[in-house]
């Protein structure tokens, strides 16, 4: 798509959903507002970065179409940290004393999250990544804000669902990085929930084939299986040797890439998510249009949470001020904020304060997701 | 010493003080990371150079001595000369006990023998995540401390780290000059006149691998201090194989090309990312173009070249 | 444990060692026609099996002949590899290590390139013989995994045959072990190791798209390969594409086995230990100096 079709599409899409209800757009000028993003466009992380950065595109648009931070433009100048902690600390480095941005976002993966932590925090800007909390060092970094929930709260949501279908003994698929970090917090709430894992199979990243691993879950004899990997090779494998239970999936694993490379193994996956572009909630209806129309494709999780930091970032420099940073602008973030992914609270312990209530839980149909009726009342 | 050299090092020591003060912060933090990367490349190039080694478990050493200084300054709270001790130690015992069996290999057979190592560190580094926090990691490693003065930012932690990697390169010039160098090179060139000499092969290999250890660990630890925060990611095989391109990169026999190599892996990638995506596909001809066109490395490439220049020079005068 | 999960992991493996094995001829059968080490023979894969997904979808050519072209794109890649840059290096006297770092290289360039022009998305084939699958002992195996053994047993006697029936096979062999006593008898060496890069890239790419309806493939899925296909060759004693077949069973095997015997933790801790101490006691491979006459 070329330069000005985008931005005939943008300005057709902001009208059409009614975000310049004057019809006017506003016009913004003067020195911008540098924030710094940090993603992973290529390496494992990629299916996550390339979202997010679509996601931080256009919200850049929709800020300044909106008349920006007081007038002035904000400008993101994103980077690509190639799926690697180590780069992901030097490209810190750069966005913050060198190109001397004031707030970071980012990055994608959990790793380069924490190491980036330890120069935002030690040089008080303020950080919003794109991950759930990480290990213990990041609850004394109270200025690092989270868009996506906990692992905690995502292996509650994936017993809240096995509960509702009455699912009492449980299989786990999950690979060595990401499932062993869901894992990890889905041991100890089993219990509470009076759910019995009883297989639980781990397979390397970037595995071409977990059907053992697969078998041993299925010669367990599970009422439900989760899937807790962020590659389609274990849903594959699970359709292939006929585990015809039910198939729960982390969130780690809903974007279209893995769903495509499912192939008809997809169908009547349940994920607990956020986002479901063919059907989306009221509040989120503007945002997939907006991003419908400008990308032709629809939108996930990833792109909405990099949407919602944008727009987090630019509302705490609307209230703190255009040239507000470190501690000052820190305070004006910690509050409440109604975001397309979730409810947000970033003055709670642990950063994010996502309720469970903003799950919802999507099944896969015929390579499309459907939502389900089924939410968590608190 | 001839006094034009001794002007040269001069000159290159006041550069060499100068420049984390004169460049931006992430420079100084990319030249931090030359620094590292040349005490680990280093011991490689020893092995490459001198005994024809192709050695791919370095990240194990380096994953050694980074978990060490975590493990022993976070979770213990010991001081951080305990970390580059026991992750030294550790590495060098390890490197001992499975190189005896390993370095019987030889060609392409120990290439993937220690590829299979790095293989199953990796693998381990993921499974004992009560000791390495897995994926998550250990973070909160605290800035090393020198009798008081905090070397909590590049431009300081780059003397830290340069001048241990001037002593590593000591350390390796001495090994290559010693009569051990000489039995190296002989046994590289001709093993069986080598053995013929009664020299023992095992013995001088698994000496220059535990030395090669022993730098990756250190490596390790540097890094562990520097980025405060270590996981899984940064110990995979394809570390081991970017360590790799280091010494072959900057040519595997010469000490400076060595720093060389180290410059090319970190500046590199980040100078062609500001060419957008399209920026891995570059490094990757970059790497070709160099194996290509300069078989003994940049610096024999610039050995070659001034050769030329002088013999036409002389041919001209 | 049950009779069934073992007969599971015994399917699994053996499908696993032949996708190994189909990787770890081609790199045994480069080796053997140039001593080069081709580190970008899993690239090879996933070369063929992309051209084969874009002919059959975006290009809606019938499947046989997509394939057709997916290992012809193989062949003409290994051609041009050969041309551009081994050629020249040898002419130089590059050393083994120069060629296995230009072929790292390669493949770092075609992994990124894949993932530039074509995109990070995972791609299926349609299997061979349909979704169909056969049951024993309520162990699985689809049609396609029973159709890959036949094929890389087929591989494995073709190439087999092709060294020692064929004066073109006898005449790459006698290149390769000694190049100038092969060049007094009149054999073209460099035509040669042409000859051994189309075949190897031609191999390769074949064994992408056979593997694709199981795997899938994606830009990442080549070093994988390389790797475990490395693993397969250097098992069977590297100059034996019959004993990386063997190879590769025993990796996949192992591998399975060690998931059901021990812990789905330790696969790789496993497999790779099992490789090593195999190097270390066979040093001539698993099929021993026997093998090493050549397949």
């Amino acid at each position: 798509m070329s330069k000005s079709s985008l931005i005939a599409g943008l300005i057709g899409a902001t009208s059409l959903v009614g975000l310049s209800a004057l019809g006017v757009q506003a016009q913004t000028s003067g020195e911008p507002v540098k924030i710094g993003a940090i993603v992973s466009v290529t390496g494992a992380g990629a299916g996550l970065g390339g979202p997010e950065r679509n996601g931080l595109l256009l919200a850049e648009k929709d800020i300044n179409a909106k008349g920006g931070i007081k007038g002035r433009p904000i400008k993101f100048i994103i980077e690509d940290d190639a799926s690697n902690p180590d780069t992901a600390l030097s490209k810190a480095n750069d966005l913050i004393f060198g190109q001397k941005v004031q707030a970071l976002l980012g990055p994608s993966l959990t790793a380069s999250t924490v190491a980036v932590g330890g120069v935002t925090h030690a040089n008080k800007i303020p950080q919003i990544a794109f991950t759930g909390i990480g290990p213990a060092v990041e609850r004394e970094r109270k200025c690092v804000a989270h868009v996506l929930p906990p692992q905690r709260l995502n292996a509650t949501a994936l017993l809240e669902y096995a509960k509702s279908i009455k699912a009492n003994k449980i299989g786990v698929l999950h690979d060595a990085g990401y499932g062993n970090v869901v894992m990890a917090e889905l041991r100890p709430l089993a219990d509470k929930y009076g759910v019995k894992l009883v297989a639980v199979e781990k397979f390397e990243i970037g595995a071409t084939d977990t059907t053992t691993q697969a078998a041993k879950v299925k010669a367990a004899q599970p009422d439900a299986v989760f899937i807790i990997a962020t590659s389609a090779t274990p849903f594959r494998n699970v359709k292939q040797i006929q585990i015809t239970q039910p198939v729960v999936a982390a969130i780690g694993s809903s974007s279209y890439e893995y769903v495509n490379a499912m192939g008809p193994a997809a169908d009547n996956i349940v994920i607990p998510e956020f986002v479901v572009g063919e059907d989306p909630l009221p509040h989120q209806k503007a945002f997939v249009e907006l991003f419908k129309q400008t990308y032709n494709s629809t939108p996930k999780n990833y792109e909405a949470a990099a949407w919602d930091a944008a727009h987090i970032i630019a509302a705490a420099l609307n209230k703190a001020g255009a040239d507000a940073t470190g501690e000052k602008l820190c305070e004006a973030m910690k509050a409440p904020y109604t975001g397309v992914l979730a409810n947000y609270d970033f003055s709670a312990d642990d950063m994010t304060g996502i309720p469970l209530s903003s799950f919802i839980f999507s099944k896969l149909v015929g390579g499309k997701y459907t939502r389900t009726p089924f939410r968590i009342t608190q | 010493m001839n006094p034009r050299i001794l002007l040269w090092l001069a000159v290159g020591l006041v550069v060499w003080a100068v420049i984390p003060f004169v460049v931006p912060r992430y420079i100084a933090d990319l030249l931090v990371f030359t620094g590292i990367y040349t005490v680990a490349g280093l011991g490689i190039g020893l092995l490459l150079g001198h005994c024809g080694i192709v050695n791919l478990a370095q990240a194990t050493f380096y994953g050694l001595g980074a978990y060490a200084s975590a493990y022993c300054t976070v979770m213990m709270g010991l001081p951080s000369v305990v970390g580059f001790l026991v992750g030294a130690v550790i590495s060098m015992a390890l490197a001992y006990v499975i190189g005896r069996p390993i370095l019987r290999l030889t060609g392409y057979f120990l290439a993937l023998g220690t590829l299979a190592l790095s293989a199953i560190a990796s693998a381990l580094f993921f499974e004992w995540d009560w000791l390495t926090g897995g994926t998550l990691g250990i973070g909160g490693i605290p800035k090393l401390d020198l009798f008081g003065f905090l070397l909590d930012r590049p431009s300081r932690y780059y003397f830290f780290v340069w001048i241990v990697a001037f002593a590593c390169m000591a350390v390796a010039r001495n090994l290559v000059d010693s009569r051990t160098g000489l039995m190296l090179r002989a046994m590289r060139d001709s093993s069986t006149a080598a053995a013929a000499l009664s020299i023992d092969l095992q013995a001088l290999r698994t000496k220059v691998f535990v030395v090669c250890a022993l730098f990756g660990s250190l490596a390790g630890s540097l890094f562990a201090h520097h980025a405060s925060f270590v996981s899984t990611q940064s110990f995979t095989v394809d570390r081991s194989i970017s360590f790799l391109l280091i010494p072959v990169i900057g040519g595997a026999t010469s000490i400076p090309g060595i720093v060389v190599g180290a410059l090319f892996v970190t500046f590199l990638p980040e100078l062609l990312s500001k060419l957008g995506d399209i920026h891995q596909i570059l490094f990757g001809l970059a790497l070709v173009a160099v194996v290509v066109l300069m078989p003994e490395g940049l610096v024999g490439a610039f050995g070659k070249l001034r050769a030329r220049l002088a013999k036409r020079g002389g041919g001209n005068g | 444990m049950t009779l069934s999960l073992v007969l599971q992991a015994l399917f699994a493996g053996v499908t696993n060692g032949i996708v190994y094995a189909l990787v770890g001829m081609g790199l045994s059968a480069i080796f053997k026609g140039s001593r080069v080490i081709n580190a970008m023979q899993g690239e090879f894969a996933v070369i063929g099996a992309m051209t084969t997904v874009l002919l059959l979808t975006k290009a809606g050519w019938p499947y046989p002949a997509a394939i057709a072209g997916g290992a012809l794109s193989g062949a003409l890649v290994g051609a041009f590899i050969e041309v551009a840059f081994v050629r020249f290096m040898a002419r130089k006297n590059a050393s083994e290590d120069s060629f296995l770092l230009l072929t790292i290289g390669l493949a770092l360039t075609l992994s990124a390139s894949v993932l530039f022009f074509i995109g990070r998305d995972g791609h299926l084939l349609p299997p061979l013989g349909g979704e169909g699958v056969l049951i024993i002992l309520d162990a699985v195996i689809q049609f396609h995994a029973l159709w890959l053994i036949a094929i890389g047993i087929g591989a494995t006697l073709a190439l087999r045959a092709f060294y020692h029936r064929t004066t073109i096979g006898l005449s790459m062999m006698a290149a390769s072990i000694d190049a100038d006593g092969a060049a007094t008898t009149g054999i073209n060496v460099g035509r040669m190791r042409t000859f051994t890069f189309v075949r190897g890239g031609l191999l390769g790419a074949l064994g992408g798209i056979l593997v694709t309806p199981l795997i899938g493939v994606d830009y990442q899925l080549g070093l994988n390969l390389t790797l475990k296909g490395f693993a397969a060759a250097v098992l069977g004693g590297l100059t034996n594409p019959l004993g990386a077949a063997v190879g590769g069973l025993t990796l996949g095997l192992v591998e399975s086995l060690a998931i059901i015997g021990i812990s789905s933790s330790y696969k790789d801790v496993v497999a790779f230990s099992v490789l090593i101490v195999i190097m270390i006691l066979m040093p001539q491979g698993i099929l021993g100096r026997a093998g090493r006459r050549g397949g």
